[in-house]
């Protein structure tokens, strides 16, 4: 049993202000990354290749808030933060703020595997990112005509909100390979007219990202402080080791209780070693997407 | 006579002399005195009882390799002295009620300016040779956050935290953003050479010569990251860590300290706990949280859960480190895989105890 299963944010998604062509565009961006990421499983990969393949099949799509399409700071820069978990040796890697870096989750691999460290910030993780050998792109690359009247529609008092984007948000994805091997992964641009040098939950590791053999995987979207402040990630696993929840009950007590509790909202995907996926949400929508080897092939919004 | 009732209620319940002035000084009622000195009287009486909430606080000045060879008797005491000074510093403040969120940013702001230890003045240096420093305070009331890293000019960066939790959305700021945000808030920065001192440039002049060598055991270490956790009288819970983490470090690498739930974490239901050691592996363990988890989920005692994480979860991983902890009960935990580590705790029962070794 293997499987998948990735998010592209989660938030106030009206129907109305979705048109058709556009939901098509989104369900086809998450389809290309779910395929992208199960085929890796299908080929008998272990799943941290596949929750970066997903993951960067959505920061190259423009729609999504990661890598190319991301929100953009105050100051109208992208700053992007990634992180990626191992839940075999529980080694992880992760980046925060960089403003060159293409793909930051594969930057935030090979500071899991080529470092001695877990995280990287700023220029120092750019300066890491030039001794490995990748090449950096102008931070223009990241820029779209359509996160550009984001934040200027921000900057005007009228708030898309970076906490309810009326846009897809962070990107993620978890999975269980066919050794049973856990594996997530998170990728964002953070809230739109964020101050420069904010990070969110997704590269801290237990707060939007964790993953852990035998008991679970988690990549989080939503208001980035309330899941840092939760510990949300490793609080749904802590909930499964210690008290036996569900993987169901602990991410909806999450959300619904603790996060709820503090006035946050979002959603998180988590995967069981049983391949058993949970998406769940407190928001409207959550832009998701999940596949196992037991026929399971599902996109949503 | 009045007088003397308000000198009278200081000394014995030291909260009541700010409602008592403030009283006098609005319509200096004999009568409202009088009433408040019978009621100090009734206070004082049920503070000498069994259930008045204890208060405690306990530091930390970095875990680690600490060869008793090296350690001369000088340097041991005044490495003592500088826990004791800010152990001491910390529990005034809750000895006159003040807040744990109070005690613990104090405590932590007194190890921050003595150079001896690896926060704020006195920090390690960087590859580059600069010190950049992580800094986070978490209140177990809310519980609310603020942490800042990688940051280059700011004096107290656990003063820096404080801001962010308190005057910002935020929970975590980097970098320049973080001094962005802090020039806002009219913190005054200093030079990045304010926080070298000699023995750091000597400490990395020796490890990027061993660099070049073949792999040497570890040189004897002093004090390291900063840390404190304490409880209140109304209960509450907080912790705080500053540092300037690994000596050669890689220009952005940060550590487990600013990390909610890594290095620092506190929560009125469970526990507030600071750690120090190898950051990564604090990282990868979600140290600070998992130990709160047990006492909350498993309803482990707190040295038992600290024990469990410290000696079993983290060891296995090949980590080392230690954690000072406070519980709901005002139970404190100190322990440490590593050679020893710099600690103090004290505590309204009359505990006061500074210690280096196991």
């Amino acid at each position: 049993m293997y499987a998948i299963a990735i998010h592209g944010g989660a938030g106030a998604v009206p129907r109305h202000a979705l048109s058709s062509a556009r939901e098509q565009q989104y369900r086809a961006g998450l389809e290309t990354a779910l395929d992208a990421g199960y085929a890796v499983l299908e080929h008998g990969g272990p799943s941290l290749d596949a929750v970066s393949a997903a993951v960067r099949v959505l920061e190259d799509d423009p729609l999504f808030n990661a890598g190319r399409g991301a929100a953009l700071t105050r100051d109208g820069a992208a700053e992007l933060d990634a992180a990626i978990m191992d839940g075999k040796q529980q080694r992880a890697g992760a980046v925060a703020s960089v403003r060159h870096v293409k793909n930051p989750i594969e930057l935030a691999r090979r500071v899991m595997e080529k470092s001695r460290h877990v995280l990287l910030v700023g220029a120092g993780a750019e300066e890491f990112a030039l001794e490995e050998g990748i090449v950096l792109v102008p931070n223009g690359y990241f820029r779209t005509p359509e996160r550009q009247r984001q934040l200027e529609s921000e900057q005007r008092g009228r708030p898309v909100s970076d906490l309810f984007p009326a846009s897809p948000g962070t990107v993620g994805a978890v999975a269980v390979d066919q050794e049973g091997n856990l594996a997530a992964a998170t990728s964002t641009g953070g809230m739109t007219n964020k101050r420069q040098g904010r990070v969110g939950d997704s590269p801290i590791i237990g707060a939007g990202t964790y993953a852990k053999n035998g008991v679970c995987a988690v990549s989080a979207t939503g208001h980035g402080e309330y899941f840092i402040r939760s510990v949300a990630a490793y609080h749904i696993c802590a909930s499964v080791e210690y008290r036996g929840l569900t993987l169901e009950q602990a991410a909806r007590e999450m959300l619904h209780v603790i996060i709820g509790g503090l006035g946050g909202s979002g959603g998180v995907i988590a995967v069981d070693k049983q391949g058993h996926i949970v998406m769940e949400f407190s928001t409207e929508g959550m832009l998701r997407g999940a596949r196992d080897s037991l026929g399971r092939h599902e996109v949503a919004i | 006579m009045i007088a003397a009732a308000t000198e009278f209620m200081k000394l014995s319940v030291p909260w009541i002399g700010d409602r008592t002035a403030a009283a006098q000084s609005s319509t200096a009622s004999l009568w409202r005195v009088l009433a408040a000195c019978v009621l100090t009287l009734s206070w004082a009486a049920l503070a000498r009882g069994a259930d008045v909430k204890p208060v405690a606080i306990a530091i930390h000045g970095g875990a680690g390799v600490i060869d008793r060879v090296h350690m001369t008797p000088e340097r041991e005491a005044s490495y003592r002295a500088g826990l004791a000074a800010a152990l001491d510093a910390g529990y005034a403040v809750l000895e006159r009620g003040g807040s744990s969120l109070d005690a613990v940013v104090t405590a932590v702001r007194v190890m921050e300016d003595d150079p001896q230890f690896n926060a704020g003045r006195g920090a390690v240096l960087t590859h580059q040779g600069v010190a950049e420093l992580d800094a986070a305070v978490m209140d177990g009331e809310g519980p609310r956050a603020g942490a800042v890293a990688s940051v280059r000019h700011v004096k107290n960066p656990i003063e820096l935290a404080r801001l962010v939790m308190e005057r910002s959305p935020h929970v975590l700021l980097v970098g320049d953003g973080a001094e962005e945000f802090a020039l806002e808030q009219r913190v005054v920065l200093v030079p990045n050479s304010y926080f070298r001192t000699e023995r750091r440039v000597r400490e990395l002049e020796q490890t990027l010569r061993e660099e070049q060598e073949p792999r040497k055991p570890a040189a004897p270490a002093g004090p390291g990251t900063v840390g404190a956790v304490a409880i209140d009288r109304t209960g509450n819970l907080a912790a705080a860590t500053s540092t300037g983490g690994l000596t050669n470090k890689q220009h952005g690498r940060v550590g487990d300290s600013p990390l909610i739930g890594a290095g620092t974490y506190a929560n009125n239901e469970s526990c507030a706990v600071s750690g120090t050691g190898q950051g990564e592996f604090f990282i990868r363990s979600v140290v600070a949280y998992d130990i709160c988890a047990l006492v909350q989920y498993k309803h482990l005692p707190l040295a038992a859960a600290v024990h469990e994480v410290i000696h079993n979860k983290l060891q296995r991983l090949g980590g080392e480190g230690g954690v000072i902890a406070v519980d709901g009960a005002g139970h404190i935990a100190m322990d440490f895989n590593s050679g020893g580590m710099f600690r103090a705790v004290r505590d309204s029962r009359g505990r006061r105890e500074v210690a280096i070794y196991r």
